[in-house]
């Protein structure tokens, strides 16, 4: 009796002690505490550099307390976040791949950013109107706004400025059209018999590559990839795709100028760094590697167009995940609005490689400075006048893979450009159908 | 205890049975009330992380929702049936027997070899051996980052030198003929130094008389190989397999990291095709059904070896 009691008073004190740990805010005011996820996509100096950026956001906001939590690739950070809110408990803020938002979206795992938006005095209009207009697409769903751009990036052409005058052309005057492009690619391409030992040009394709490379072609030859207003068509089996895939394949097979198969990007960067590859296709988020590794001259310049020059974005936007408590939602805000400010903006871009997404960040003196430096850092900036957004649908990995199979095929020599675009098409419709069914299809 | 068994049991009548049966129930419990007590804190892990997990993807198998935004509901075995229905699924099955057989075997028939060649400890042999223990200790995902780039098209080190002798360079992870061949040659090379270690084991249980005996009888090395080593390494040969199996089911560090099943899901496997389901298509339904069948093929399996390696030991 007597140790039963001793028991009952001991769990109880323990109990109570348990409680005073897990509840600290109720037993003083302290700031309120606030994950950050980010993802890692280039190398792991960035992860130093975030850890820099919050520390300095925590010594100037001592209302907030803020953890960055490393989370691997774009991917794991999606898988992460939603483990998290699954699990009851979501991080307060997380960047974010841009065209993961319209899934996450339709999931109801997102805040509407709307309501914060109006509490600061500012409508959506001011809010959005800091950022490149190329950017809003993939921020804003429905008319209301669920991201912040942090970190964007375009594809680039990357020309090897040495081989170029070797091969008589003038790399000042980089090629502006297709047409001009395979001519290029067809003097800088060197044979040794039937083996070729200088590829004119390479352009990546796996998966995640691949489909932003089709709608990078798609876009240039005057296309669409998907309905930019509604998550549940894209337009794979169309000419203007069709003419991208064909021109990409006889840039092979008939050409001869680009290596057979699929070739993922780290393969298109080290072959364009060794002299093997004399032209690339590529993210503006390589060029800081370029930078540090090319023992060449190399110029940078806009993708060429077939019929208009276009580019589609690619990058980050911090959000914040559904079901965070009023509090930890207005810290977060606080911190994701400093992260995008355009003196911070401009710093991340800088050490990263990434273009800055605010437009005053390319006002500020080292930002300034710094494109005088590095002038192909500019081209990147200037080519978003006549960028989009990335695409973005219901399941977006999967009816891009839909894609992407099929175009692996026809780099391989497996399929012809016109059927296999019919079977992406036929496949990504299966993938989006249950989305259809229940908006565009669901009838009164 | 169980010598006064037998004598307790004529003895008790069947009104007196059941206190006795309770009595004993409870005295032999609280003889190994202790040995519980030890197990307990394993026993909690185990439910908590593997038969709580285990049970949860049964009762998620059983469940889909119809349209994005509609309620998950009971659907039975439907989503069995849809993973079945799949072209990937298949697709990933055949992949799987393919790489299954084409790593185990190769790989087992260099271990057998390396053991029978270094099977005498010298300081040579020992250093050899080593070496070829070696990529076990390299992590996979770190082997594989390595092999990304010996498999580079036109610029790796593997085209750098075969390059010379062929006319078309081969594209090895972005051609789907190839790719899946690329990546058995990584567990290769991986898993042959690791099944070389048992054989090396089960080496040394060959019986140092019998080879004698079998010496001086004139039995040449060939002889002695076939008539007395590989009967008496049988037992190796089963548990090995079974490892390169499971193996093959289980590891898909190098797919991740170098193809993520691509070109054209010429290298996914199941493994890497319920992460998928899980993750990129987010049909928590369809990845339980896909773990379910993978389990329960794996379980067969292992039953089946046990199985056989039983009625080894009970047999002559």
């Amino acid at each position: 009796m007597l140790f039963s009691r001793r028991l009952m008073l001991g769990l109880a004190m323990a109990g109570t002690m348990a409680g005073a740990l897990a509840f600290p805010a109720l037993a003083g005011e302290g700031p309120t505490e606030v994950d950050l996820f980010f993802p890692v996509p280039v190398d792991g100096k960035l992860a130093r550099d975030m850890g820099a950026l919050i520390k300095e956001f925590n010594e100037t906001h001592s209302g907030v307390k803020a953890t960055a939590v490393y989370t691997g690739s774009y991917d794991d950070t999606l898988i992460k976040t939603r483990a998290a809110i699954k699990a009851g408990k979501p991080p307060a803020a997380v960047i974010m791949s841009a065209n993961f938002l319209l899934d996450m979206q339709i999931e109801n795992e997102l805040t509407n950013l709307d309501a914060l938006i109006k509490a600061d005095g500012s409508t959506k209009e001011q809010f959005l109107g800091q950022f490149f207009p190329a950017l809003q697409g993939n921020a804003v769903i429905s008319r209301s706004v669920y991201g912040v751009p942090f970190h964007n990036s375009t594809p680039l052409l990357y020309i090897n400025a040495d081989k170029a005058k070797e091969a008589g052309l003038d790399p000042s005057k980089p090629p502006q059209t297709w047409a001009e492009l395979t001519d290029w690619a067809k003097k800088l391409t060197k044979r040794d018999g039937d083996k070729v030992t200088q590829w004119g040009i390479a352009i990546p394709c796996a998966y995640d590559y691949c489909g932003w490379m089709m709608e990078t072609l798609t876009m240039s030859n005057g296309g669409r990839y998907y309905n930019e207003e509604f998550g549940g068509e894209v337009y794979y089996d169309t000419p203007s795709m069709l003419g991208a895939l064909t021109w990409w394949n006889d840039l092979i097979y008939k050409h001869k100028v680009h290596t057979p198969g699929a070739t993922p990007g780290p393969a298109v960067s080290t072959s364009f760094i060794s002299g093997n590859a004399a032209m690339m296709m590529l993210s503006t988020g390589s060029l800081t590697y370029v930078r540090d590794n090319a023992k060449f001259a190399y110029k940078v310049a806009f993708i060429p167009r077939n019929v208009r020059n276009a580019v589609p974005i690619g990058g980050a936007s911090l959000i914040m995940p559904a079901g965070l408590e009023a509090d930890k939602q207005k810290a977060a805000w606080t911190l994701i609005k400093w992260m995008t400010s355009p003196e911070k903006s401009g710093w991340w871009s800088r050490a990263t490689g990434y273009f800055a997404p605010n437009m005053a960040a390319y006002k500020t003196p080292e930002m300034v400075d710094f494109l005088n430096k590095n002038p192909d850092a500019k081209t990147a900036v200037e080519q978003l006048d006549v960028a989009k957004p990335w695409f973005a649908t219901y399941k977006t990995v999967p009816v891009r893979k839909n894609l992407e199979d099929e175009v692996m095929l026809v780099l391989n020599g497996k399929k012809q450009p016109k059927e296999a675009l019919a079977a992406a098409q036929k496949a990504a419709d299966e993938t989006l159908k249950p989305y259809n069914a229940e908006t565009s299809l669901k009838l009164p | 205890m169980s010598l006064a068994e037998p004598a307790a049991l004529p003895v008790a009548t069947s009104a007196a049975a059941r206190p006795d049966v309770l009595k004993r129930l409870i005295v032999r419990f609280k003889a190994s009330l202790p040995a519980y007590l030890l197990l307990l804190p394993s026993l909690v892990f185990l439910a908590l992380f593997t038969y709580g997990a285990m049970g949860r993807v049964l009762v998620d198998a059983l469940y889909q929702r119809a349209t994005p935004k509609a309620p998950v509901r009971f659907v039975g075995l439907d989503n069995i049936s849809a993973v079945l229905a799949d072209p990937a699924f298949t697709g990933a099955v055949i992949n799987n027997l393919i790489y299954a057989v084409g790593t185990a075997v190769p790989s087992i028939g260099l271990a057998l070899l390396f053991a029978l060649a270094l099977s005498r400890t010298h300081a040579v042999n020992s250093a050899l051996r080593a070496a070829l223990f070696l990529p076990v200790l390299i992590p996979m995902v770190a082997a594989s980052a390595l092999f990304l780039f010996i498999f580079l098209p036109n610029v790796g080190l593997l085209d750098y030198y075969i390059g010379r002798l062929l006319p078309v360079l081969p594209n090895w992870l972005g051609d789907p003929d190839i790719a899946l061949y690329a990546i058995m040659i990584i567990t290769i090379w991986k898993n042959a130094g690791y099944y070389m270690l048992f054989f090396l084991a089960g080496l040394q249980a060959v019986p140092e008389d019998v080879m004698e005996a079998a010496h001086l009888d004139g039995a040449g090395p060939y002889q002695r190989l076939r008539h007395i080593i590989l009967p008496e390494l049988k037992p190796t040969f089963l548990f090995v397999t079974v490892i390169a199996i499971l193996n093959a089911v289980t590891q898909v560090d190098h797919v991740f990291v170098m193809t993520q099943g691509g070109p054209s899901n010429s290298t996914n496997l199941v493994l890497f095709y319920i992460y998928q389901q899980a993750v990129e298509h987010y049909d928590i339904g369809k990845a339980s059904a896909a773990t379910l069948l993978t389990l329960a093929a794996l379980m067969g399996l292992t039953a089946l070896s046990f199985r056989t390696m039983a009625n080894r030991e009970g047999g002559p």
